[in-house]
């Protein structure tokens, strides 16, 4: 039915009045194609931004005729960055984190995602076992666990949880005579080593769907041409899957920066749960204008790199 | 004479292949069981990460009272009990907050699903002069986490109207016609549907990455065959987009079964169960009118028993994953969700 109609709307178009070029009509129908989110994007997005765009040089206060407003200016930004005590702190530290640890997921997936892809006995139990953070860990279940059961009541969400901490090892590396900062670093990693593996399930997933779209023929070609396996993979694997690396990459950038565990994100929180809506969306604001500007670098590096086959 | 030396010779020379092409065997079989001991250690050493807290929650959760502070109970407890599922299930009000969850579930990803594949179809394949930047907004709106908006929002659908319709009959009439949307399952409907739902954004980028990997033959031929953009993208595209619709499904269905964020914003009642887990700390008085407990008796339970909601809560997921991960990982080979 709904074919019928659009098909005759498109001949009437073709035939009736103006006829549309070839490119015209392509246009027009990605517009349709893309309208729900485009409207969706006007009403439920972008308003809703600049209304909290706008109480951001507001003061906030409940009357009695519901939330009041009152112009201060720049007074929330002034107080973010001059004033407030955590704030600045939080973002480079937050900034400086994300930029070591989004390699180490992406690595830590391609490895696993390369185990996980031949055949061998036991596959299905470790692809479900590899895949099992995707179902808790995005939810309130792995918060409530790590506030309440392995974080010993800290309310460090996020942070290392106490069964994997190696306090012991940063000891024994400054005793060898391994540099300080070397083995703070090293030590830092092994710490989050397990909040690190729980947030690569979804790279995983990924990776590894990328990986089986292959082609078999490539590598039969490869072996034929007498390619080792590393050049195998740097030659064929690595450019095939670049896309869905890109993906990963983007998606690890966002999730680190939009995690309840980021220490920004949980001043935002904390903020808007206070009531104090107007300097949470400051705060928030400042947060997203920094960390797109660090996704267009992200992308602008990485995006050309990028192999696309069709 | 001769022709038994060179057969001798003949012999070595063959002799020394053959210690050659064993010890090449031996060589491969060796690193083959190198591989397959790192393979596996590696597995077993992940297992144990990523199984640790289910397994600390399946053990504290069946512990009776007399084992938390039992130094020799370490795994296994001494008094495996229920108790604590059944003080669980009171304070969650688990099957109505079960139904209210799929009531919010069952719609939102059924319509998120195909509005996303929708839009990224429309982003991968059809150019025009403003696509670019507005896949820049779309990525943007990945980024711009709910937190920032929630509040107008909250706004918005207290007094919602449709596209402003509302608020031009308030023109005439006098009197803006709003609906109160709060407390209904509405909000998450009406967002998934205009892709702006949990996560939409990221559904619309990964569908976007799969069909632009497509290759343009099939929609070439069905152009050639008179099928227009629509029925191409219904009965050609769709059916094979398997295996993205299925991770995606999963994902929405994860993402929506976890959130609380958005669901503590917009419902006072009607709860789902992410977010009466959240309150059942909150809640635990409840037991002491019920059961006669003491205060100091709520105290020691208030673990266990949230353990217990812990579980209950990640069950139907888990049973669903442990049901549905051969389809979605065979999936995954045969179609592969992102070229």
């Amino acid at each position: 039915m709904k074919k019928f109609s659009l098909n005759k709307l498109n001949m009437n178009r073709v035939i009736g009045r103006k006829k549309l070029s070839l490119r015209e009509r392509e246009a027009m129908y990605g517009r349709l194609f893309i309208l729900p989110w485009l409207i969706g994007l006007v009403v439920f997005f972008i308003v809703p931004f600049i209304d909290s765009v706008y109480y951001t040089f507001q003061k906030l206060s409940f009357g009695d005729n519901g939330l009041e407003f009152t112009y201060i200016g720049l007074e929330n930004y002034i107080y973010a960055f001059t004033k407030d005590p955590d704030y600045i702190k939080n973002l480079t530290s937050s900034i400086t984190n994300m930029l070591y640890e989004v390699p180490i997921v992406i690595v830590f997936s391609i490895f696993v995602a390369y185990l996980l892809k031949d055949e061998f006995k036991g596959r299905t139990y470790a692809r479900t076992i590899f895949f099992f953070p995707v179902i808790i860990a995005s939810g309130v279940v792995i918060t409530v666990l790590k506030e309440n059961v392995l974080g010993s009541g800290s309310n460090m969400v996020g942070s290392a949880t106490t069964i994997f901490r190696a306090e012991n090892l940063r000891a024994v590396m400054i005793n060898a005579g391994i540099p300080r900062w070397f083995s703070m670093y090293v030590v830092d990693i092994v710490n989050k080593i397990f909040d690190l593996t729980w947030r690569s399930g979804v790279q995983i997933l990924l990776i590894l769907a990328a990986l089986h779209n292959i082609p078999k023929s490539f590598y039969e070609v490869a072996i034929i041409e007498g390619a080792t396996e590393w050049e195998k993979f740097w030659k064929i694997t690595f450019p095939m899957i670049s896309p869905t690396v890109y993906v990963a990459i983007i998606y690890s950038i966002i999730d680190y920066f939009t995690d309840y565990g980021n220490q920004v994100m949980r001043m935002v929180v904390t903020q808007a749960n206070n009531g104090r809506f107007e300097y949470s969306s400051t705060l928030a604001i400042v947060y997203f204008v920094v960390v797109m500007i660090i996704i267009l670098i992200v992308n602008r590096i990485i995006g050309k790199r990028v192999v696309y086959l069709s | 004479m001769k022709s038994i030396k060179v057969l001798k010779l003949d012999q070595i020379h063959q002799s020394i292949k053959m210690d050659e092409l064993t010890m090449s065997i031996i060589r491969k079989n060796i690193l083959r069981i190198l591989k397959k001991l790192f393979l596996y250690t590696f597995i077993v050493c992940m297992s144990y990460i990523l199984l640790y807290p289910v397994l600390f929650l399946i053990s504290n959760a069946f512990r009776a009272k007399e084992d938390l502070f039992d130094p020799s109970v370490i795994w296994i407890p001494k008094h495996i009990t229920l108790a604590n599922f059944e003080y669980a299930n009171l304070l969650l009000s688990y099957p109505t907050a079960i139904k209210n969850t799929l009531i919010m579930l069952i719609p939102s990803v059924i319509i998120q699903t195909f509005i996303c594949m929708m839009v990224g179809y429309g982003f991968a394949r059809f150019r025009f002069p403003e696509r670019e930047i507005l896949f820049g907004i779309l990525l943007f709106t990945i980024i711009v986490p709910i937190q920032t908006i929630i509040v107008p929002l909250y706004v918005k659908f207290r007094y919602f109207d449709f596209l402003y319709l509302g608020r031009l009959i308030g023109l005439i009439t006098g009197k803006p016609l709003t609906v109160n949307l709060l407390d209904t399952p509405w909000p998450f409907y009406i967002l998934n549907l205009f892709g702006m739902g949990i996560r939409s954004s990221l559904y619309i980028f990964v569908f976007r990455q799969f069909f632009r990997n497509m290759p343009t033959e099939l929609e070439e031929a069905a152009k050639i065959d008179g099928c227009g953009p629509f029925s191409t993208f219904i009965r050609i595209m769709v059916p094979n987009a398997t295996g993205a619709i299925i991770t995606v499904m999963l994902f929405t269905i994860v993402w929506h079964w976890n959130d609380y964020y958005v669901s503590t914003m917009f419902n006072n009642e009607n709860l789902p169960v992410s977010v009466m887990l959240t309150i059942l700390n909150t809640r635990m008085s409840m037991l002491q009118a019920a059961q006669g407990f003491s205060s100091d008796d709520i105290y020691l339970l208030g673990s266990t028993v949230l353990e217990a909601g812990c579980l209950m809560v990640m069950l139907p997921l888990i049973i669903m994953y442990i049901i549905g991960q051969r389809y979605f990982t065979e999936s995954i080979e045969r179609t592969g969700i992102v070229g």
